[in-house]
Parts: C-alpha cells; structure tokens; sequence
C-alpha cells in the first residue's frame, strides 16, 4: 500500500513538470480557444515544435505580461493592447491574425427576423445581451452598429452587460436574456447550433491582432508561428469556425 | 467619482443583512433542535454555497433565476418583471450564498442555550412566543450580530455570483466589485484605485458602529 501510495505519489511530482517544457508557450485570447486548439496540432506536425497554450481574457493576459509573464507570442482580441505593448517597447509590431463578426443570435428560433433592428425593438424582447462596450471589441462593435443605425438610446434600458463575450452568449443560452450581440463563432458550437442568428452588417469586423514579445524565450519558434498562422490550412480552419 | 456602485454595494448588503434573520433563524433552530433524518443532509445542503465556486453557484442561479427556470418563471408570473439582471435578482442571489455565513453563527449560540433555562420558563407558565422573545432572543443576541456582521462584510465584497446573475447595469446591479473589475480591465487604474480606496474606510467604519453595538449590549 504504501508503495503504492509513494508511486502516485512521485507520478503526480513528475507529470506537471514534464508537461510545461514546451517550445513555444502562447498567450491566447479565450475566444479563439476552439480555432487554436486545432492550430497547435497542426503547428505541432508541421514543424516538429510542441506548443502550449494559455487561455484568458486579454485584459488578463495582458496584465499578466506587463508583469513579466514567460509567455512568447500572445494573441489578443482586440488591436489596442498589443499596440500598447508595442509602444511600451515590451512587444515587436502587431499583425492581424482573425477578423470576427457580430452577430444578434437568440435560443428563441422567432427573434431571428431578417431585420435585427425591429427585434431588439420589439416589446417581446425585454433583455438584450451585449459585451462591455468599453473592454470588450465585440461590445464595442455592437455599440458602434446600434448607433449607426440609431436604435443605441432606445434598447439601452433593456441591455444587460456580459463581461466577456462568452458571458454575454451565455445570458442569451439561458435564455435570461431574449438575444444578444456574440460572435460569429459562438455559433459554431453545440449550445450555439441551438439557437439561431442574424448577422449584423452594420457592425465594424473586430480585429484580432498578435504580437510577438521582446522577453520571448523562444523567439524563432514564435517567428516559425507567425509564418504557419497565415498558412492556406490555417486559413481554412478560421474559416470553419466563423473568423477571417 | 460615480458614487453609485458603492451606495448599490451598502443597499445590497443593508438589505441583506436586514432579511437574511427570516430565512436563517428557522434553519438554525431547526438544525440545533430538531431530531430527524436527513439532517446532516440538510446541512450540507445549507453549507455548499460557502464550499462551490462562486461562478458556479452563480451559473446554477442563472439558469434557476432566468425566465425559463422555475424561480425566475414563477416571479415573472407574480410580478410581470424578469428576476435575473434586477436588483431583487441580486438580493435573492446574496441571501442564498450568504446562507451559511448567517446560519452556522446563529445555530452555535443556540446550541449553546441551556435547556434548563427554557423548561423552567415553560413550568413558570410562559407562553412558547414570550418565552422566545424574553429567553432565546436575548440569550442569542451574540450570534445574530456575528451572523450581522459577517452576512454584511461578505455581500458588500461578493463578486463572482453578482457577476454571473448581474449583467452589470449601472444603477441596478452594478455593485462596487464588478465596476472595481471592469475599470481594471479598462486599463482605468485611477478609477479602481479610487473605488477600492473608498471602499476599506466604509468597510472598517461599518465594522467599528458593530462592534460598538455589541460591546455595549453585552
């Protein structure tokens, strides 16, 4: 037994630490997580490099950098704090790696009229989900589309604020909230297949933009990263799950 | 500075600490007096919201509380309005994870009764309800101000439930925590310093009218 136990024991001591040596260690936005979960394998086959992922919002990862974490490339949601990093001189030049859509997707099949203006209009709709306008794009975007098409000081006493954007498609999922602004790949999973969607035209694409760090440990794996993240197979799984 | 998160932040806890007395005391006698199976079961039930994460007790109540879950459907029923993302969604949200923190202090100081003391009342021919009123409540008084003082600190701090069942509406369900959160994330340093810096002396003053309070009734 008591070998036993000391066998598990050590098992446990040894697998995280065998786990954490990988080459290129990759701060990621949580949206992207399913798109990336595909790209690490696929990176991984093609160069022979092994790659480790971190997901989180992208104000905490990047709280997490300005705070010497040992990431390598980090993948934001967003074009402002990576060009923050960037003027801070803690980060090279950012590219685009993703563009996203919003759109207006409800678990109720009848809120999903061509016209999303009338829907979120509409005295049937009593809750609507959006981002926070001020951190997050997707909020940001859906703000600039409703007051494009000037509906923003009408729906605002029905609006309830997601932190992030999967918190947002979450109040629409349960239906605490009859729709709301997500993103295009939300509705590319299973809760999302559920429901339906309309796409929101007017809403300005949110731009996802990468940066490699200057503290990276693995800079030439971060730089054979950035070469396959604008390869035709990446290109192809962004399609699949709603980016461009 | 917007003042509002903060006032929202003290009328939750106010409220909370005001109602949260109604739902514990049964549980608490009940608990410390009752004998019947399935108690320990009881307990437990009262202690997990103390134990589960917070988002996740926050996840559960969102689909309970929304309008497609039994509580939620049934309060849009009564009163016309949805329970989740309003005020009273976020009382009732406090009162459940505040449970715990109000019963265990509340059971402990009745527990702590001498049987003694209420069988001589009953033999002395006082009434169940006097002799609640001039035995268990003065005797208890202790553990209704530690359940006090711990339910108001708890829900004027809590995050991760008001966040899940909140939806962060400025005036309504925007407490102290969740602006002190999205100003971080903001980049709005100045703005959480701020908050946060108004929040310790209202905190510790609130703390220090308690324990006047209490120093004096005992």
């Amino acid at each position: 037994m008591k070998r036993i136990c000391s066998l598990v024991l050590a098992l446990c001591l040894l697998v995280p630490s065998g786990a954490s040596a990988a080459d290129l260690l990759i701060a990621q936005a949580a949206n992207f997580t399913p798109v990336m979960k595909e790209i690490i394998p696929a990176f991984e086959k093609a160069t022979g490099l092994t790659a480790q992922a971190t997901y989180a919002s992208t104000g905490k990862l990047y709280g997490q950098i300005v705070n010497d974490a040992p990431f390598d490339i980090f993948l934001a949601a967003d074009e402002k704090r990576p060009n923050k990093l960037h003027a801070d001189g803690l980060a090279e030049k950012p590219f685009i790696y993703a563009m996203g859509q919003v759109v207006l997707w409800s678990a109720d099949k009848g809120f999903c009229g061509e016209d999303w203006k009338a829907t979120v209009l509409s005295p049937a709709v009593k809750r609507v989900a959006v981002a926070n306008t001020e951190t997050a794009p997707y909020g940001t975007s859906a703000m600039k589309a409703m007051q494009k098409v000037g509906v923003w000081d009408k729906v605002q006493p029905k609006l309830v604020f997601g932190q992030s954007i999967s918190q947002t498609f979450q109040f629409a999922s349960t239906g605490s909230a009859d729709v709301g602004f997500c993103a295009y790949s939300s509705v590319f999973t299973d809760e999302g297949r559920k429901g339906c969607f309309v796409v929101v035209d007017q809403a300005p694409p949110v731009i996802q933009a990468a940066c490699v760090l200057k503290s990276a440990s693995h800079p030439d794996a971060a730089a054979k990263f950035v070469e396959f993240l604008s390869s035709p197979e990446v290109q192809a799984m962004k399609l699949k799950y709603g980016y461009k | 500075m917007d003042w509002t998160p903060l006032i929202l932040s003290a009328k939750l806890a106010f409220w909370t600490m005001l109602l949260i007395p109604v739902v514990a005391s049964p549980l608490a006698s009940l608990l410390a007096f009752g004998r019947f199976r399935g108690k320990s079961l009881l307990d437990a039930v009262i202690t997990l919201p103390m134990v589960m994460p917070p988002t996740v007790l926050g996840f559960a109540l969102l689909v309970v509380m929304g309008p497609r879950g039994f509580m939620g459907g049934l309060w849009e029923d009564l009163t016309g309005n949805r329970l989740v993302f309003s005020f009273a969604g976020i009382l009732m949200a406090s009162l459940v994870f505040n449970l715990p923190f109000a019963v265990q202090p509340l059971r402990a100081s009745l527990e702590k009764l001498d049987p003694r003391l209420l069988e001589s009342a009953a033999v002395l021919g006082l009434s169940p309800l006097s002799a609640f009123f001039r035995i268990v409540l003065p005797n208890c008084l202790g553990g209704l101000a530690a359940a006090s003082i711990l339910v108001f600190a708890h829900s004027l701090g809590e995050f991760g439930v008001i966040l899940m069942v909140g939806g962060s509406i400025p005036g309504q369900t925007q407490v102290a925590s969740v602006a002190i959160f999205e100003a971080v994330e903001a980049l709005r340093f100045d703005d959480a310093f701020r908050m946060s810096a108004a929040l310790i002396p209202v905190c510790f003053v609130v703390l220090l009218i308690i324990n006047k309070i209490n120093a004096r009734r005992s």
